[in-house]
């Protein structure tokens, strides 16, 4: 099947960008980037959460238009106004966040705006087509399934064969590992690069997963606080000289973990069930404990029944058959707030829809956890000056950067927010932490400092449950490993056993430990 | 959204942030507005618009007989705007004012019946004790009313909107049963209307006006300082901004929605006791309680106005109760079909939304050349953050 | 009783074309809740219209440009200006309960025409809203225009992503939809009850809006619906041929409106949920921005 390139196209510069700047206020997120990608080349675009890679692949993808610059297509110089723009002009962008309308058949998604597409829906010529297109780079999807009820890897290749029908010749891709279990990380990349030896220019954009660029991109490019700080063929190119360009210094920042005398079990969970939105069981009789003094992480690829997990123990979602012990209580039907009374502290993963009202002050916002307290409710008024102190604590604790007590939420940045949010959890002293993504979107400062807040939680003796989709976030931290896949423990590992390579092989469902 | 007409660039622009002057500004315009169009019925029958207006002005808060009518109506109308409020602080709409109005005047009718009032005369029964009596029916009556929509939302996610709809029906029916052809409270004289309270159980009154149009105020008061300050308020406002934060602060959705359905209900429970048990010349459920009911529609456009404000509702609900019962005796004065105040609460109610809308926008003339400036500025305002 | 059952149909006609109307704004996205207040003016204004003229093809005609102006109206508040969509239906309702009291009144009355015919006695609207719930099912499953429109309403910026115009989209549909909710509040009267009176329409837009919820948005299930609707309408007008000598008269005819919330609480079930969660279009209700 595969078609070698034509010589004459081989190599040929496709796409430019010369001196692409974007200001964001004060913040130049993108200074003065050049970029060259060759047809049939995998090109990966390096970078650090906040390097400019976004705005670099928004501009490209003409969602947002560059202050200074010019792009070139096969040496024409281009304009993009909007993203439709961009992919009539072949360039095709497969999003971080799913594009993708889930109560849509696969099939339905992928035609839908195609200019092809009859007005009334005869979908087998269209069928055909496809199919012959995932054949060729070794896609397999279930087109009559509904988006809703695939993978999330599998979603993933729907955004890319629908950018492929629609004509995409040069396809971005934001962070297209992030999402996948090793195992699936090596298949895509695997079908990416038959694309790319055909006639394709496939950039992908990458944080993480240095080894991958090195196996199968032939090219790199950089970014570091918004420029360009290096451009190099893989083949020259080690896992160091990556890491370090990427990062600017040598050493990759690690917080301590400290070793405590374990305590009693706080929490015990035996035989849960629990169904999602849908009904479906999301979690499938898990059976762990957490104790004093401990950080159980839950590893796994977003959607394996974490999120059901920590809804149903904080209380937010029904459990179906099973049992939650707090303390020896037995919680399992207990309300939210006799939870909370109990101990248990809650750190959700929306923290402008559920872990705060952006319209409210910060004040209110600490309410949220507080208003049934005694201390704060006398006689059914609110203590507004007590919890205004208590506020003004947590911001001087946490040196939360905000106006003052009295400012909005939704004034805050993301990593202000979130330490509001956990200071004023961890200010109730919770025997039990639930901490879901507790750095997810962070930069690195406000990460490392709600990081070591999880470690001084776990020195007073919080058993804390933290749920991540970093597993190097979670290998640095916890003292005990569960790894979760279709809502089942594959495994649960001492930290002194886990290895990367384990917990993914763990993550992947490819392996299974006794439990 | 922009176009460039001779040189000059119109710019029509989101604004990223609403002040509270402009929110007044757009509701003064959709009054005013609407006042304007509703005056197109009046030319249309050959009166000249402002002459028209000010008899209404001279009638409803000038004369004699038309300041009290006027007052007992806007106490009508706040009464009916707290019902709609106090849900909507939790982002839930009550328009079951109707249906609670009469499920609390019932209930203090029915008091009354079972003291005998139908048939007893005036003087044997004991006002201080059944009229307290009556009033505690009327508002648990409303409340109860109003609660079986909050409940059934909290609980079942049925909508609130239709609930409370289909409650005003079925309390219309329900009081034409009890009104009408041989039902326990039809009065004795003309078929189709309730009894007549005797004089020693109607509300009693304090410098010409019944005492509940004071309660009332000092209810303004009250409901603003419960939702700003009591724990309760919190529980509410906070359901109202976000459901999934409340039920995280683990907030009772049922309790919340039933609680605030019962709280309407009760202020639309006393709307009725206030309206057919207070006001000089009803006393007693009249034949065109349909449309009375109706007229506490005017709380929702209140409540909408003074943005959910009990205080703020204070002087919208004057003007309202003050221009619809104009409105009323001008038409019949100038002859006008039925009506005219429905027809300006239907001209405002929509002018009031469009201008609020529009108060969400700015409009900015300049010259074309200032334009390449202003892009720049306007990749600037953008909210979102470079990094994701 | 055969007759209980096809005068029931044509109550069922009524609420099963607006609700349809409702069903596909819905379906690209859009909730008008004051459906109550189409009905009542295109119905009034149908009725006018058709009084003063002689000829039902007018009334129809003028209901069906009333209800595509109003959902323009409507459209124009929700798509344009992005406000809330609750707060705009409202304000429709209010408007058209406003406007309607005062216009209609001088027409109060009897229409004052030859009965609308029948098919045999069967009502040719409950005809029609099953063609038009087949249709719609057709436009919205079959067709790639269906499928813009019912992509708007899950996924709006994905669907503009993907070359599909939402606004267009979106002024297509509460166009569309405002012309069948017309027809529904004219099939209403100046055929089902050809008298206009004082807020004639006793809440039916609300019903059908209601219907529009528990149908897990599907037009086969409105139709279903409307007919048990209808026929519990019917019921409370003629209490007797079922239940002769039980409650009052007025008590019957506040039955509907009761069982109406019985019924949507039983469909609230856990199960029943899950299901309209799985349906319900994901956009619904929400203002879309394009992004600059």
């Amino acid at each position: 099947m595969t078609r070698a390139l034509p010589e004459s196209r081989a190599g040929r510069v496709v796409l430019e960008a010369r001196g692409i700047t974007k200001r964001f206020g004060s913040v130049v997120a993108n200074d003065r980037i050049d970029l060259t990608v060759r047809a049939g080349e995998l090109h990966a675009i390096l970078g650090e959460n906040g390097a400019g890679k976004t705005t670099l692949m928004r501009i490209l993808f003409g969602e947002l238009q560059p202050d200074e610059g010019e792009i070139y297509l096969d040496g024409q110089r281009v304009r993009f106004r909007s993203p439709r723009d961009a992919l009539r002009h072949g360039i095709g962008m497969v999003h971080q966040e799913r594009k993708l309308i889930p109560a849509h058949t696969a099939l339905e998604n992928i035609v839908l705006g195609h200019p092809r597409t009859k007005a009334i829906l005869d979908l087998r010529e269209a069928e055909r087509e496809i199919e012959a297109l995932c054949a060729r780079y070794g896609f397999r999807i279930p087109l009559h399934a509904k988006v809703w009820q695939l993978s999330e890897g599998e979603k993933q290749i729907v955004e890319i064969v629908k950018e492929l029908y629609h004509g995409a010749r040069i396809l971005i891709l934001d962070e297209p590992t992030s999402v996948l279990s090793p195992p699936e990380i090596v298949k895509l990349l695997e079908s990416l690069t038959k694309m790319a030896k055909e006639d394709f220019a496939v950039i992908p954009f990458i944080t993480h997963k240095l080894p991958v660029v090195l196996e199968y991109c032939d090219r790199v490019t950089i970014l570091r606080r918004g420029r360009v700080v290096a451009e190099m063929e893989t083949r020259h190119a080690t896992e160091q000289t990556l890491a370090a360009a990427m990062v600017g210094r040598d050493v990759v920042l690690q917080v301590e973990r400290v070793e405590v005398p374990v305590g009693e079990p706080v929490v015990r969970v035996s035989d849960l069930w629990v169904r999602d939105d849908r009904g479906l069981f999301a979690v499938q009789g898990l059976s762990f404990e957490v104790r004093a003094g401990e950080i159980l992480g839950l590893a796994g690829v977003a959607g394996n029944g974490q999120e059901p997990l920590a809804e149903a123990l904080a209380g937010l979602r029904p459990v179906e058959r099973g049992s939650i012990l707090l303390d020896g209580v037995d919680i399992t039907h207990a309300p939210v707030l006799e939870r909370w009374r109990r101990g248990l502290g809650y750190v959700p993963t929306e923290r402008r829809e559920v872990g705060s009202i952006p319209s409210f002050s910060l004040v209110d916002n600490v309410l949220l956890n507080y208003h049934f307290e005694p201390e704060f409710s006398r006689w059914g008024v609110l203590a507004t000056g007590r919890a205004r102190e208590l506020t003004e604590r947590i911001i001087a604790e946490y040196s939360v950067v905000a106006a003052g007590p009295e400012a909005l939420a939704k004034s805050l940045s993301g990593g202000n927010l979130q330490k509001v949010i956990l200071g004023r959890v961890l200010s109730r002293h919770p025997r039990f932490l639930i901490a879901c993504l507790p750095t997810h979107g962070l930069d690195v400062g406000a990460a490392e400092f709600v990081q070591r807040k999880l470690l001084d939680a776990k020195r007073a003796g919080t058993a804390v449950l933290l749920i991540s989709e970093d597993l190097d976030e979670i290998l640095a931290l916890s003292d005990r490993i569960a790894a979760i896949y279709e809502g089942q423990f594959t495994g649960v590992v001492p930290a002194s056993e886990a290895t990367k390579e384990l917990i993914g092989e763990l993550m992947a469902g490819l392996r299974r430990e006794r439990v | 959204m922009r176009a460039v007409i001779g040189g000059y660039a119109i710019r029509i622009e989101r604004r990223a942030d609403v002040r509270w002057w402009q929110t007044a500004l757009a509701s003064v315009l959709a009054i005013l507005v609407s006042l304007f169009l509703v005056g197109i019925a009046f030319v249309r029958v050959g009166a000249d618009p402002l002459e028209v207006y000010r008899e209404i002005v001279n009638y409803a808060f000038l004369s004699q007989f038309g300041l009290p009518q006027t007052i007992n109506r806007a106490t009508y109308v706040l009464l009916a705007a707290f019902a709609i409020i106090v849900p909507l602080r939790a982002g839930l709409w009550n328009i079951g004012m109707p249906g609670q109005i009469f499920a609390g005047t019932l209930a203090a009718f029915g008091v009354a019946y079972a003291f005998g009032a139908k048939t007893a005369s005036a003087t044997e029964l004991p006002g201080a004790l059944v009229v307290p009596l009556m009033l505690v029916a009327a508002l648990a009556a409303g409340a109860v009313y109003g609660a079986i929509a909050g409940f059934l939302r909290g609980r079942f996610q049925v909508n609130e909107i239709v609930t409370t709809m289909m409650l005003n029906w079925a309390m219309l029916w329900i009081v034409a049963h009890m009104i009408r052809e041989g039902g326990p409270f039809m009065g004795r004289t003309a078929e189709g209307e309730g009894f007549t309270l005797p004089t020693s159980l109607r509300v009693p009154q304090a410098f010409g006006l019944p005492v509940t149009v004071y309660a009332t105020v000092i209810l303004a008061l009250l409901l603003t300082w419960f939702l700003a300050k009591t724990t309760l308020g919190y529980r509410i406002r906070t359901f109202g901004e976000s459901p999934r934060a409340a039920e995280y602060a683990g907030i009772d959705a049922t309790r919340v929605s039933t609680l605030v359905f019962a709280l309407g209900g009760l202020f639309a429970g006393f709307a009725g006791f206030h309206y057919f048990l207070g006001v000089p010349g009803v006393y007693k459920i009249p034949k065109n309680y349909g449309d009375l009911g109706d007229f506490s529609f005017y709380g929702l456009i209140t409540g909408l106005i003074a943005r959910n404000n009990p205080i703020a509702a204070i002087p919208v609900a004057i003007l309202f109760g003050g221009v619809s019962g104009g409105a009323r005796f001008m038409q019949g004065k100038l002859r006008l079909a039925f009506g005219i105040d429905y027809a300006l609460l239907g001209v405002l109610m929509i002018m009031m939304v469009a201008f609020q809308a529009l108060a969400q926008f700015s409009l900015r003339i300049e010259r074309a050349a200032t334009v390449a400036a202003t892009q720049v500025e306007r990749g600037e305002s953008r909210v979102e953050s470079p990094h994701h | 009783m055969s007759n209980l059952l096809i005068i029931s149909l044509a109550a069922a006609a009524v609420f099963a074309i607006a609700a349809l109307g409702e069903l596909l704004e819905q379906r690209a996205g859009i909730l008008n809740v004051g459906l109550e207040g189409v009905m009542l003016l295109s119905g009034t204004f149908g009725f006018i219209a058709a009084k003063t003229s002689g000829s039902y093809l007018e009334g129809f005609l003028v209901a069906l440009l009333t209800g595509a102006l109003v959902g323009l109206l409507h459209g124009f508040f929700s798509i344009t200006l992005g406000s809330n969509q609750v707060v705009n239906g409202m304000a429709i309702w209010i408007l058209g309960f406003g406007l309607t009291t005062y216009i209609g009144y001088p027409y109060t009355g009897p229409l004052g025409l030859q009965p609308f015919p029948t098919i045999a006695g069967f009502p040719v609207f409950f005809l029609v809203a099953l063609v038009l719930a087949a249709s719609l099912w057709f436009l919205l499953y079959k067709t790639h225009l269906g499928l813009k429109l019912r992509s708007v309403g899950e996924n709006p910026s994905v669907a503009e992503a993907s070359g599909v115009s939402v606004t267009a989209m979106r002024y297509l549909a509460v166009v569309l939809a405002g012309a069948l909710v017309g027809l529904g509040g004219a099939v209403y009267s100046l055929v089902y009850n050809p008298v206009w009176s004082y807020n004639y329409l006793q809440g039916w837009g609300f019903i059908a809006l209601a219907l529009v919820f528990f149908s897990l948005w599907n037009p086969f299930l409105i139709v279903a619906g409307a007919v048990f609707f209808g026929f519990l309408w019917q019921l409370s007008l003629y209490p007797e041929l079922l239940f002769p000598n039980v409650f009052s008269r007025y008590i019957w005819r506040a039955m509907p409106f009761l069982i109406t919330i019985v019924v949507f609480v039983i469909l609230s079930t856990r199960w029943f949920r899950l299901r309209w969660g799985a349906t319900k279009p994901e956009a619904l209700g929400v203002p879309y921005q394009r992004e600059s």
